[in-house]
């Protein structure tokens, strides 16, 4: 009974340095997971992680990272600086929102909210609110902005769908765009209303036609075809620039 | 018989049609007993009670359905001591310790066996359909409940394409403008009762009740960041109620201003009682929904 109680403890994990093709060394993380089936290798904004199976030798690791190098190294490059400060109140920058850059009209208020005005985003915070409190506001304005994008895209695929999903979850993700649970909950990231509108449809009809088939079978891309014919140009948009907009959004809403 | 919460789900109007017989889909999902060796059963039953014939009711264009349920109470903490008995008697006879496997299994036969001697616990839970607007709220406040009753009218009907509700503006940003003084949706009044959280992770939490809402202590929290996840308010001096951020309406009350009417009526009987109050109930949910729907932005579910 206990047993539920107590939390499987993290993946074992140590950084380090991997030699790139320049002479330069960046570091890698090197977490060996034994849920893992195979050796992967992934780029996200916290850097470069190499993940190992239980059973992976070093050797084969250390194969698998010089053949990877090149790439890596390419992956790197686009990603934003990881230095950038979080947002906080006050700053002049722009705001993503649907692929466009909107200012930031700051106001002083009774409380705090975020709104979409005529000349961009107004940002209303009370006199003793801090960055945090900034950046809650611009996360309910942009889960509020997201909502919006749903309730108007979902009554046009609804009729098509053996059931609707039970439920509708907005919030940053990872590494993954959505998910479809087997109780038909439906994930989605919520830096998806930073980029651009089509990405985030395709994403949700990718999400939706999984109530259909539970599966990355032909018949599922079918479906996703008939109702999404341009959804490759999407996929490599979100390859591209997704990891980017995930970095964004997490520095935006902290 | 009124009910005590909302949970609102959406559907198109234009299934309106597909309720002309809905009687008959819900009579073939009726609730069945609870068989000795079952854990639950749910099935739908009349509104008016268990023992009476219409599956529902319906007045204008709304409509009272009930999904019934019986759960078998086993608690855990009952079937782990005779467990602990029954395995400490079996270690002793063979002078061993047994192994995973055979304590699941003793497990298992245990539970069968104490299924049928389990106290049969009835639920009822009550639903309205709103085919004017294309919601039903369902008298639960717990999302899980809310919906069991949404699937399973939806295994009635065969197909039944209900969304939660979505508000396509921020809930807690529109609670919160109204504590902070701006203007109220017309009929609407604020009530007594709120909960302020700071939006920030493992942020403050302020809940108060029988508070003045409009007051320097509340507009104090306000100034600090804090906002508004869940507020009281009076609708027609008819209704008051609870709304969260999460779009759940709890405490639902029908107040004097309402109940009065009622009173007025001289019909007899049981079943014209409910009629009347179920007749009043919808009328002042439609109202509810009517005067949230703007503000909030909910979104429709046909294009």
């Amino acid at each position: 009974m206990f047993l539920r109680l107590i939390r499987p403890a993290p993946p074992a994990s140590e950084t380090r340095l991997l030699a790139l093709a320049d002479g330069s060394e960046i570091p890698v993380r090197w977490v060996r997971d034994p849920r893992a089936r195979r050796l992967r290798l992934i780029v996200s904004d916290k850097g470069a992680r190499l993940t190992l199976p239980r059973g992976a030798s070093q050797k084969l690791a250390l194969a698998f990272l010089q053949e990877h190098r090149d790439w890596l190294a390419e992956q790197l490059a686009r990603q934003p600086a990881a230095t950038a400060a979080p947002f906080a109140r006050g700053s002049q920058e722009t705001l993503p929102l649907r692929g466009l850059e909107l200012p930031i009209e700051w106001r002083e208020g009774r409380f705090a909210r975020a709104e979409l005005g005529e000349h961009g985003v107004q940002l209303q915070l009370p006199e003793r609110a801090g960055d945090a409190q900034a950046r809650a506001a611009l996360r309910d304005f942009y889960l509020g902005q997201a909502r919006h994008d749903l309730g108007g895209w979902m009554p046009k695929y609804l009729p098509a769908l053996p059931r609707p999903p039970s439920s509708f979850r907005l919030r940053p993700l990872s590494s993954i765009w959505g998910s479809l649970s087997p109780g038909d909950a439906l994930s989605l990231d919520l830096s998806l209303v930073l980029g651009r509108p089509g990405a985030f449809e395709y994403v949700l009809v990718h999400e939706l036609c999984h109530l259909i088939h539970a599966n990355h079978s032909r018949s599922f891309w079918r479906e996703v075809e008939s109702r999404w014919p341009g959804w490759r140009a999407e996929r490599d948009y979100l390859r591209g620039d997704g990891l980017a907009l995930k970095a964004r959004l997490s520095r935006l809403i902290g | 018989m009124f009910f005590r919460n909302l949970t609102f789900f959406r559907f198109p109007t234009s299934l309106a049609k597909a309720f002309d017989e809905l009687d008959a889909r819900l009579e073939e999902c009726k609730l069945k007993p609870v068989g000795p060796s079952e854990l639950m059963s749910r099935g739908f039953i009349s509104p008016f009670g268990r023992d009476d014939a219409t599956m529902s009711h319906r007045v204008g264009d709304a409509i009272w359905i009930t999904l019934g349920g019986e759960d078998r109470l086993l608690p855990g903490a009952v079937i782990n001591d005779e467990l602990g008995k029954r395995i400490a008697a079996l270690e002793e006879k063979e002078g061993r310790k047994l192994g995973g496997r055979a304590r699941k299994r003793l497990k298992e036969d245990l539970v069968m066996e104490l299924l049928p001697r389990a106290f049969v616990r009835p639920t009822r839970t009550g639903a309205t359909l709103d085919l004017q607007h294309g919601f039903i709220a369902v008298d639960a406040s717990s999302r899980k409940s809310a919906e069991n009753v949404v699937s399973e009218l939806r295994h009635a009907l065969g197909s039944f394409p209900a969304l939660p509700l979505n508000a396509e503006t921020s809930a807690r940003g529109v609670l919160t403008g109204w504590i902070a003084g701006e203007p109220l949706p017309s009929g609407l009044v604020l009530g007594d009762e709120c909960e302020l959280k700071d939006p920030i992770d493992g942020g403050a939490v302020v809940k108060c009740q029988r508070q003045e809402l409009l007051c320097d202590e509340i507009r104090k929290h306000l100034e600090s960041g804090k906002q508004v996840s869940k507020l009281a308010l009076i609708l027609d001096d008819h209704v008051s109620f609870v709304l969260g951020e999460d779009l759940v309406v709890r405490k639902l009350k029908f107040l004097d201003g309402a109940v009065d009417q009622l009173e007025n009526t001289d019909q007899d009987g049981l079943h014209a009682e409910l009629d009347a109050r179920y007749a009043l109930m919808a009328g002042e949910l439609k109202r509810l929904f009517a005067v949230l729907e703007p503000v909030l932005k909910f979104s429709p579910a046909e294009a």
